[in-house]
């Protein structure tokens, strides 16, 4: 039997007159890459802000390795071990790259030497270079912030990672520098993702099962041809047809 | 958990460390211990030793604090009141003073940081924290000066016919302070707070307790704060409610934003060349241009604004790194 990491049920999220999040439910067994696709607006980013502590959820439960995390704050649930990135950057601008995967590891070591030697390893294994290292987060490029917002989450040493669009803004070849990463986190390291992801063949590439949301619901799951192929997934993208 | 682990100290800290004991120390030889000069010296080291403080809770953590003169008069208003009413000495009334300090600071932190009062919010919060405050003395102990005893020269009580001792005990005190900062930026309390005042969703996200750091870092601030009163109220003498001075409160944030967040060395020379000037000034035209040094100060401030928000901390920093050739640190 394969074993559940995280369990999601019933959540609700409202902002006020708006459901952004209704009603959805799903598992996720370990050291599976699930993506998490929908239209602009699907709930997403609410629904991950829900599982992460940034939002309490006016209903529903979520469960971490079996243990209720519902309403716990931030950094509670990083420190039992979920780690997310940002669909918008969140840098530290005036903090170098190394420090930055530093802060990251000094969850899990309280010796800043120490920290910053598992950061230093993390930025080699995500592939930035040595002479980057000492760069601060407003000199990097986009795809150096990513990286890097990635390389900071992995450092927290998580059991599940969830990712909001890592590979938006990014040229082809970068998405599959990226995608070779992200399989690598998950074979090398055993980290569950989740992928949250607006690039269709992205998440298609990189992902086993997908779930699609659509107005805050949970449309569809399944594997990532079967969901491409469901009636109701191309309804949502491209809308009802005209009678 | 280690918030601040203390390594042993390397060569370079203890070098500075030392270049400041000693050139601070030279300095009443060089003023020829003159009295007025060496109250005004002092006065310039209490103000490097605040910014120093304020460098921990605004410079790291990116809180905008003004309410440094709440603290320092707290301290010295129970380390003064102790000796004035019962001859109680203030290395009993300084601890008591950096208590009491630390106690309002969680006080004032603890609902502040709770319920998520940020930036100018904060500011506005802690300014008039010092008004507040300074209302509360004066409604318990008027508008009255309270005089301190006099004493020809006795360390037990802190008081003596010069400014010296009380100006070399403010030299121990100020490189206290550096030391501690130093530390704090090495240490993991540091990099928290650095993160914490980059993005504070972000260092929540990382497993960070941002209430909890925010509050360690106005507990430290505070707390040497509050110890420092003890020596401000028998520099001045007198405990009055002028000691909740707002003003200063404000000039303490500035000397630390035009310093340079987090940098030491901008906040150091910052602190010590802009009560220099402020002194200076009031010296030399306060009699015909009163008041022209907060005029300097509003310039200061928007030079630094406009030219180079990092402050002269960032202006040091950007000259070592073309000098190492880009090596940051």
């Amino acid at each position: 039997m394969v074993n559940r990491i995280l369990s999601v049920r019933n959540i609700v999220k409202r902002f006020g007159g708006l459901i952004a999040v209704n009603d959805v439910s799903f598992d996720v067994s370990e050291k599976e890459i699930l993506g998490l696709i929908g239209p602009n607006g699907a709930g997403k980013t609410t629904l991950f802000n829900c599982i992460t502590g940034v939002y309490k959820p006016e209903r529903g439960k979520v469960f971490f390795m079996g243990e209720d995390i519902t309403g716990l704050p931030p950094h509670k649930i990083a420190k039992k071990g979920i780690a997310r990135t940002w669909q918008k950057i969140r840098p530290f601008r005036k903090i170098s790259i190394v420090d930055t995967v530093t802060i990251g590891a000094l969850l899990r070591y309280g010796d800043v030497d120490r920290a910053r030697e598992e950061a230093e390893s993390i930025l080699e294994f995500i592939g930035i270079p040595k002479d980057r290292f000492h760069k601060l987060g407003s000199e990097i490029t986009l795809i150096e912030h990513k990286l890097v917002d990635l390389a900071r989450a992995l450092a927290t040493k998580p059991k599940l990672l969830l990712l909001d669009e890592v590979a938006a803004g990014l040229r082809p070849h970068e998405m599959l520098r990226l995608a070779k990463v992200l399989t690598r986190i998950r074979d090398e390291l055993g980290i569950t993702l989740i992928v949250v992801e607006h690039v269709m063949r992205f998440v298609m590439n990189i992902s086993e099962r997908i779930i699609v949301m659509h107005e805050g619901r949970k449309i569809s799951e399944g594997r990532p041809e079967e969901v491409a192929n469901d009636p109701k997934v191309i309804e949502a993208y491209l809308g009802t047809k005209l009678i | 958990m280690v918030l601040v682990r203390v390594k042993a100290l390397d060569r370079k800290t203890i070098t500075q460390l030392l270049v400041v004991l000693i050139i601070f120390s030279l300095l009443p030889f060089v003023l020829g211990f003159n009295t007025y000069y060496i109250y005004l010296a002092a006065q310039v080291v209490l103000t490097a030793i605040m910014a120093l403080a304020w460098n921990i809770i605004g410079g790291y953590a990116g809180q905008l604090d003004l309410a440094a003169t709440a603290y320092l008069g707290i301290g010295g208003a129970i380390s003064g009141l102790l000796l004035a009413f019962y001859k109680i000495t203030p290395w009993i009334g300084m601890p008591l003073g950096a208590l009491a300090a630390i106690g309002l600071a969680v006080m004032v932190g603890y609902p502040t940081f709770r319920f998520g009062i940020k930036e100018v919010w904060y500011a506005l919060l802690t300014a008039s924290l010092v008004v507040i405050i300074q209302r509360i003395f004066w409604l318990i102990y008027g508008s009255t000066e309270i005089y301190l005893p006099y004493f020809e020269w006795s360390w037990y009580y802190l008081r003596f016919g010069r400014y010296e001792p009380l100006y070399y005990m403010l030299v121990v005190m100020l490189v206290f302070v550096l030391w501690l900062n130093i530390v704090i930026k090495r240490s993991k309390l540091g990099y928290y707070l650095a993160a914490i005042r980059e993005d504070e969703l972000a260092a929540e996200a990382l497993g960070i307790d941002v209430r909890r750091y925010k509050l360690y870092a106005l507990m430290i601030y505070a707390g040497i704060l509050g110890f420092v009163g003890g020596i401000y109220v028998s520099l001045t003498s007198i405990v009055t409610y002028r000691m909740f001075n707002p003003w200063l409160a404000i000039v303490i944030a500035v000397i630390g934003l035009v310093g340079g967040l987090g940098s030491i060395t901008g906040v150091l020379t910052a602190a010590v060349i802009l009560r220099s000037i402020e002194e200076y000034l009031r010296g030399t035209l306060g009699a015909t241009i009163p008041g022209l040094y907060l005029l300097i100060y509003g310039l200061l401030i928007v030079l630094v604004g406009v030219l180079k928000p990092e402050g002269l901390g960032g202006l040091i920093e950007s000259i070592r790194r073309r000098f190492r050739g880009g090596s940051y640190g």
